[in-house]
C-alpha cells in the first residue's frame, strides 16, 4: 500500500510539473542512430507496438475505411467500385430514414424523461438514509449487474401480450389490460425504454450518490445557518453542486441512446411495422439484414452521417465539461 | 477455375456416361467406378465435406437419424468425411454467415435468391458435377431454370421442401370447437368463421400470421395469390392491387372486428411453427412439407395436424409455390465440389429416383420415428413421384389420411413463382404493412400499401 | 464492441473535474476510493439532512415514510424480476404459461435447472463468456500499459501525435466500426486468413479503447517523477522502469481498467454476434437469443436464471468494488 501513498501524495505537484517539463530521456536525436537507441528511442517504439498495432488495425485504418468505404460499392468478390455520393444520396432517400429518426430521437427522449429524474430521486433519497446507504446502493445496483441481454429476454417474457403475462397478470389485479405491450406500434418503444432504463439506472444512481457525498458539509452548516430547511438544502445546496455530473451524464446519455441497438433488435426486430426502428438497426440492416449481400455502401454512409452528428455533440461536451476546469 | 471450364466439362460428360448406367443400377457401386477425371472426387484424397444439417433444436432422434444417413453415406464414400452443422435459412443472417465464410460447403437457400448469388459469383458452377448424376436432365424445367446463370449452368441444384402453400390446422381446436377437422374450410370467409369460432370456444388464436423478417411479405404473397393478385409486373411493383388490399382487409378484420388471431403478432417462421405444435394455433398457412420440421423440431402431436388446400378466389388466383435449392461455396475445391455431388445426390435427390436408395432412406427414417411420406412437389416428373411414393408406400408414418384435402387438389391448382426481382426486399416492404395492420386498429391498408410499393419499387430499381 | 461504446464515449475528458471538485487532479481521485475501506464508502457523510432536522418530528416522519417507500420499491425492482426468474426456473412450463405469479400450483421441477446445464450446456458457453473476457482483459492492459508508459514516461517525440490520434477516437462512435471492422476482421492485414470464429477477432479489437489509455496516461503522469529518474540513474533499462518500477505503482488504475474491461465484456452482445458464428465459440450473450424459440420456455427461463446467478453472486461477493467502480465511473466521466 505504501506504493499507492506515493502517488497520492505528490501528484499534484508533479502532475502539474510534468506537462511542462523539458524533455530530457525521451527525446530521440534523429542525426545519430546509436545515441537514439541508447537513449530510449528504440524501446519507446517497442512499448508502443501494442498500442499502434492495435490501434492501427483495429481503430484508425477502419475509421479511415469507413470514409473510404462510403463512397464506394463493394461486395467482397469483385474491386469496389467508385460511386461519388450516390450512397449517401440512396440512405437520404430511403423512405424508413426519416422513420429511425423519429424514432431514435424518441428513444432518447423517452429515456430523458424517465430515466433522467428516477435515479436522480433515487440517490438523492439514499443520501439522506443514516444507516444501511450500502444496502440501499447495492439494491438500485442489482439489475445492472444481470447480463443485458438476459435482462431483455426476461423482460420479453414479462411482456407477453397475453392475458396470461406476466405484466398484464399484475395489471389485471387493479382492472387495467389486458395490453400487448412489444406488439403495439405505441406501446413497444415506451416498454423498451422502461426495461432499458431499469437495466441502466443503477448505474447512473451509484454515480449521483458519489457526488451528493462529496459535497462538502460546511455548504449544508453554511445554509442552515441561513435558515435552509431539508427541501431548500436539497434544491439550492445539493443540485447546484450536483450540476456538472447532471449534464455530463445527460449528454452522455443521449450520445449512447442514439446508438441503442440491443434493445430495438433482440425485443421487437424493429417492429412492430417499424414503430421501434432506429438508426444502428438501420445500420445493421445495410450491412447484415439482406440475405442477397450487405450494402455496405449504405451502411458505412449512414454510420459516417450519424458519427459526425455525434462528433458535434461530443465536442459540444468537451467544450462545456473544459469550460468547467478553466473556471 | 474459369479457365479450365471447358475440359472440365469434357472430362465430365465422358464421366457422366460412365457413371449413368452404374448409378442407376446399384447406388452402392458408384464409388468404386465413379472417381475418374478431375470433376470427380480423386479417391487417393481425403475430403471432409462440411453440409448444412438440421434446423437449430432437432430432437434427438432427428439427430440419430441424419447421423445413420452420414454414417451410410461415408462407407459408401470412405474418403469423404461429412460434417453436419445446423442450419436455418434466414433472410437476417444468410449475408453474414456467406460474407464471413461460415456456412459449410454445402448449403440451402430459397429458390428465390439463387440468381444474384450467381450474378454475384457467391456459389459454385455445378454444371459438370450435376451431370454426372444420372438423372440430371430428369429435372424439372420450371425448378431447374431457378438455379441457371445467365450462361445456361446450373448453379444450384433443386433439393427439396418443394412446396405449395397448404393451410395448416390444428383438429383438436377444430373439434373443440365444435368444427369438423374432416371438413377443414374451402374459402377465406369459412377460414374467418372457423376462427372465431375457435378463439371464442377455446380462447387459442384461431388464424395467425407470420410477420417478420420477410416472412410476412411473403405470406401476404401467398394471400394475394390466393385471389388473383401479383405482386410483380415485370419491373413493376404492383403492391397496391385489390387482392391484397382484400387480403390484409382479412387479417383486419380478425384481428380487430373478432379478435381471433391471439396475442403474438411477431412469429417468425419457426417462431409460428413452435406455436401451432404447441396447441396455440387454430389455423396458419406455410410450406405443405413443414409437418417434417413439426416432428423434428417441435415435438408435434400427429394425431393434432391437418393440411389442407389455402383458399382460392378469382380468375388468377393460384397457389405460391417455391422450395429450397443446394449450393456449393465458390471457395470450395474441385474436391470437395465433386464430393458435394455426391452428397447432395445421397441426401436430397437419389431416394426420388431409385428404389433401393427411396427404401433405404425410409428405412433410416423410420428407425428414428423421423416422418416418412410428408406430401411435397416433384422435383422430377409427376410420375416419377408417383412411383417414389409407391416405393416407401410401407414405410410412410405421417398422417396422410389428415391431408387428403390437399394432397387430391394440389395438383390440380395453378402453381405461382415467388416474385422475380429483388424477393426479399419486396417481402420486407410488405412485412411492415402485415405489422400494422396486426398491430395498429386505425391502420390504413392503402396508404401502408402505397409506401411498401415505393419501398418495393426502389429495391426492384436497385437490382435491375 | 457495443460494450466498448459506453465506455469509449464516456471518456472524452477524464481529467478534468468540473467546479467544485475538491481534488485537482483526475487520476489521483479516480485512485481514491478504491483503496479506502469504509463500513460502506457511502456511509460517514451528513448528507443534507442535519441531526437537527432529524429531531424535527415533521421532517423525521417524513425522511422515514420516503425511505420505507424506497426500500420498498428498490427490493419490488431490484429483487422482484430475479426472484421471479428464480421461481421459474424450477416451473412446470405450462404453469410459467398459464399462471406465471402463482407459487407453485402444481408443484416443483427441477430438471429445468438440469436440462439447462447439461442439454442446453450453459455451463460451456459461461466458459466462453469468461474466456472471452479474460482475453479482453488482457489485451486491454496490455495495451493502455505499454501504450500508457510510452505516451506518459518515456514520451518520444512522436508521443504528441499518438496521443492526439488515440484521443481523436475518442469522438468517433463505434457504431462507425462495424462494417470496416467486420471486413478487416474477414480479412486481416498480415495473417492471410480470416479471423471469423477465432476468439481474437473480440480480443485484439477490444484493446483499441482510448478510454483506457487515457486514463492510464493520466495516471502515470500523475506519479512522482523523480522515481524514474532516479531508477535511470541507478542503470535500470525500459522495461525494468515498467515492470519493476511503474507497474508495482499503478495497481489502483489497473484495478479501474480491470472492472471496466470485465463488464463491458460481460456486455457485448453485437460485436461477438457477428464475428463469432460458430456456436461452440458463442459466450451467453450470443447463445441464449438464439435457442430462445428452440427451447422449452422452463428450461430457457432456468439457462438465464444460471446465466444471471453467477453475476450476482459475484456483485454480492464483491459488492465495494463494483459499487465503487461504478462511482468511478461517474468520477471518470465527471
Amino acid at each position: 500500500m505504501s506504493a499507492l501513498g506515493a502517488p497520492r501524495g505528490t501528484g499534484d505537484a508533479t502532475g502539474a510539473r510534468g506537462n511542462h517539463r523539458p524533455a530530457t530521456s525521451g527525446r530521440p536525436r534523429r542525426r545519430d542512430p546509436m545515441t537514439w537507441v541508447q537513449r530510449g528511442g528504440l524501446s519507446s517504439i517497442v512499448f508502443a507496438l501494442p498500442l499502434l498495432v492495435i490501434f492501427g488495425v483495429f481503430s484508425w485504418w477502419p475509421i479511415v475505411r469507413s470514409v473510404v468505404m462510403s463512397f464506394q460499392k463493394t461486395n467482397l468478390v469483385g474491386t469496389p467500385k467508385w460511386v461519388g455520393w450516390h450512397n449517401f444520396q440512396y440512405v437520404l432517400t430511403d423512405p424508413d430514414l426519416p422513420t429511425a429518426i423519429r424514432n431514435t430521437l424518441y428513444f432518447a427522449l423517452l429515456a430523458l424523461v424517465i430515466g433522467f429524474p428516477v435515479p436522480l430521486v433515487t440517490a438523492v433519497l439514499i443520501s439522506s438514509v443514516r444507516k444501511r446507504k450500502g444496502l440501499y446502493s447495492a439494491l438500485a445496483y442489482l439489475p445492472v449487474v444481470v447480463p443485458p441481454v438476459v435482462a431483455v429476454l426476461l423482460w420479453k417474457f414479462f411482456y407477453d401480450g397475453s392475458a396470461d403475462g406476466v405484466f398484464n397478470t399484475i395489471l389485471d389485479w387493479v382492472g387495467l389490460g389486458p395490453y400487448t405491450w412489444l406488439s403495439s406500434p405505441s406501446l413497444a418503444m415506451p416498454s423498451l425504454v422502461v426495461e432499458a432504463t431499469w437495466a441502466a439506472a443503477g448505474g447512473t444512481v451509484i454515480i449521483y450518490l458519489a457526488a451528493l457525498i462529496s459535497v462538502p458539509d460546511e455548504l449544508y452548516d453554511a445554509a442552515e445557518v441561513d435558515g435552509a430547511g431539508v427541501w431548500r438544502k436539497v434544491w439550492h445546496v445539493a443540485m447546484p453542486q450536483l450540476r456538472g455530473v447532471l449534464l455530463i451524464t445527460f449528454i452522455l446519455q443521449i450520445i449512447g441512446t442514439v446508438q441503442v441497438f440491443l434493445e430495438p433488435y433482440l425485443f421487437t426486430g424493429g417492429g412492430p411495422a417499424n414503430a421501434t426502428l432506429t438508426i444502428l438497426l438501420m445500420i445493421y440492416n445495410y450491412g447484415f439484414g439482406s440475405s442477397l449481400g450487405g450494402n455496405y455502401g449504405a451502411a458505412t454512409a449512414l454510420s459516417v452521417m450519424l458519427a459526425a452528428f455525434l462528433a458535434i455533440l461530443s465536442l459540444v461536451y468537451f467544450k462545456l465539461t473544459s469550460g468547467w476546469s478553466k473556471s | 477455375m474459369k479457365f479450365s471450364r471447358r475440359t472440365t466439362m469434357a472430362i465430365a460428360v465422358v464421366g457422366a456416361l460412365a457413371l449413368g448406367s452404374t448409378l442407376g443400377a446399384c447406388s452402392s457401386d458408384d464409388s468404386s467406378s465413379g472417381d475418374s477425371g478431375s470433376t470427380t472426387l480423386d479417391p487417393n484424397t481425403k475430403v471432409t465435406l462440411n453440409v448444412v444439417g438440421l434446423l437449430p433444436g432437432a430432437k434427438p432422434e432427428a439427430q440419430q437419424a441424419l447421423a445413420d444417413e452420414v454414417a451410410d453415406f461415408q462407407k459408401e464414400n470412405p474418403n469423404i468425411t461429412v460434417k453436419t452443422h445446423d442450419y436455418e435459412w434466414k433472410a437476417t443472417t444468410f449475408a453474414a454467415d456467406l460474407a464471413g465464410g461460415t456456412l459449410p460447403s454445402v448449403f440451402e437457400i430459397p429458390f428465390t435468391d439463387a440468381k444474384t448469388l450467381i450474378a454475384n459469383a457467391q456459389i459454385a458452377d455445378m454444371q459438370a458435377y450435376l451431370t454426372q448424376l444420372a438423372y440430371a436432365s430428369n429435372f424439372n424445367k420450371n425448378l431447374l431454370q431457378y438455379g441457371q446463370g445467365s450462361d445456361g449452368h446450373v448453379y444450384a441444384i433443386p433439393a427439396k421442401s418443394i412446396y405449395a402453400i397448404g393451410l395448416h390446422y390444428n383438429r383438436d381446436l377444430f373439434t373443440q370447437a365444435g368444427l369438423d377437422p374432416n371438413k377443414p374450410p374451402t374459402t377465406w370467409e369459412e377460414v374467418r368463421t372457423a376462427a372465431k369460432a375457435i378463439a371464442e370456444k377455446t380462447g387459442q388464436a384461431g388464424f395467425a400470421q407470420m410477420s417478420k423478417d420477410g416472412t410476412g411479405g411473403w405470406q401476404l404473397t401467398v394471400d394475394t395469390y390466393s385471389r388473383g393478385g401479383r405482386m410483380e409486373d415485370g419491373k413493376k411493383a404492383t403492391l397496391t392491387n385489390d387482392a391484397t388490399k382484400a387480403s390484409l382487409q382479412f387479417l383486419k378484420d380478425l384481428r380487430w372486428t373478432d379478435n381471433s388471431m391471439g396475442a403474438n403478432f411477431s412469429y417468425d417462421w419457426s417462431g409460428i411453427n413452435q406455436a401451432f405444435a404447441a396447441g396455440k394455433i387454430g389455423m396458419y398457412t406455410s410450406g405443405q412439407d413443414v409437418y417434417t420440421s413439426l416432428v423434428q423440431t417441435n415435438n408435434i402431436n400427429p394425431k393434432s395436424y391437418g393440411l389442407t388446400m389455402i383458399p382460392l378466389s378469382g380468375g388468377e388466383s393460384g397457389v405460391l409455390g417455391g422450395g429450397t435449392m443446394a449450393a456449393v461455396s465458390s471457395k470450395a475445391s474441385n474436391n470437395e465440389k465433386a464430393a458435394a455431388v455426391k452428397w447432395i445426390d445421397y441426401h436430397y435427390l437419389r431416394k426420388y429416383t431409385n428404389e433401393g436408395a427411396a427404401k433405404k432412406n425410409a428405412e433410416i427414417q423410420v428407425a428414428s420415428k423421423q416422418p416418412v411420406g410428408t406430401p411435397e412437389l416433384p422435383i422430377f416428373t409427376q410420375q416419377q413421384y408417383q412411383q417414389y411414393q409407391d416405393w416407401i408406400k410401407t414405410y410412410v408414418n405421417v398422417p396422410l389420411d389428415q391431408m387428403t384435402t390437399f394432397t387430391s387438389k394440389v395438383f390440380d391448382a395453378k402453381l405461382v413463382n415467388e416474385p422475380a426481382i429483388a424477393t426479399q426486399d419486396v417481402y420486407k416492404a410488405l412485412d411492415t404493412a402485415v405489422q400494422a395492420v396486426l398491430t395498429d386498429k386505425n391502420a390504413n391498408i392503402d396508404q401502408l400499401l402505397t409506401e411498401a410499393n415505393a419501398k418495393a419499387q426502389r429495391a426492384i430499381d436497385a437490382a435491375g | 464492441m457495443t460494450g466498448q461504446k459506453g465506455t469509449t464515449m464516456t471518456v472524452t475528458s477524464p481529467a478534468r473535474p468540473p467546479a467544485g471538485e475538491a481534488t485537482p487532479a483526475g487520476a489521483v481521485r479516480v485512485a481514491r476510493p478504491v483503496r479506502k475501506p469504509k463500513a460502506s464508502h457511502f456511509d460517514g457523510s451528513r448528507g443534507f439532512v442535519s441531526d437537527q432536522d432529524w429531531r424535527n418530528p415533521r421532517v423525521s416522519v417524513t425522511m422515514k415514510l420516503l425511505h420505507w417507500t424506497l426500500l420498498a420499491l428498490l427490493l419490488v425492482v431490484g429483487i422482484g424480476p430475479m426472484l421471479l426468474l428464480a421461481k421459474y426456473a424450477i416451473t412446470p412450463t405450462q404453469d410459467i404459461i398459464r399462471t406465471p405469479l402463482a407459487v407453485f400450483p402444481h408443484g416443483v421441477r427441477w430438471e429445468n435447472v438440469s436440462e439447462a446445464w447439461n442439454d442446453v450446456q450453459i455451463s460451456r458457453y459461461f466458459l466462453n463468456t469468461i474466456w472471452l473476457a479474460a482475453g479482453s482483459w488482457f489485451v486491454q492492459l496490455l495495451v493502455a500499459t505499454t501504450g500508457g508508459f510510452v505516451l506518459s514516461v518515456l514520451r518520444p517525440a512522436w508521443a504528441k501525435i499518438v496521443h492526439g490520434l488515440v484521443i481523436a477516437t475518442l469522438f468517433v462512435p463505434s457504431v462507425v466500426l462495424l462494417v470496416p471492422l467486420y471486413l478487416t476482421i474477414l480479412n486481416p492485414p498480415g495473417i492471410g486468413t480470416s479471423l471469423i470464429n477465432s476468439f481474437f477477432a473480440v480480443w485484439l479489437p477490444s484493446g483499441a479503447s482510448a478510454f483506457n489509455v487515457v486514463i492510464v496516461t493520466r495516471f502515470f503522469d500523475s506519479l512522482p517523477r523523480e522515481v524514474f529518474e532516479a531508477a535511470k540513474v541507478d542503470g535500470a533499462s525500459s522495461f525494468r522502469l515498467f515492470w519493476s518500477v511503474v507497474l508495482p505503482m499503478s495497481k489502483p488504475i489497473l484495478g479501474v481498467v480491470s472492472v471496466f474491461a470485465a463488464i463491458a465484456s460481460w456486455k457485448d452482445f453485437l460485436w461477438p454476434m457477428l464475428v463469432l458464428k460458430d456456436q461452440a465459440k458463442q459466450p451467453l450473450s450470443v447463445r441464449l437469443p438464439a435457442i430462445a424459440q428452440q427451447t422449452d420456455l422452463g428450461v430457457f427461463l432456468a439457462s438465464l436464471a444460471i446465466s444471471t446467478l453467477i453475476p450476482v453472486v459475484f456483485f454480492l461477493i464483491f459488492q465495494r468494488l463494483f459499487l465503487s467502480s461504478a462511482g468511478l465511473g461517474g468520477a471518470v466521466k465527471g
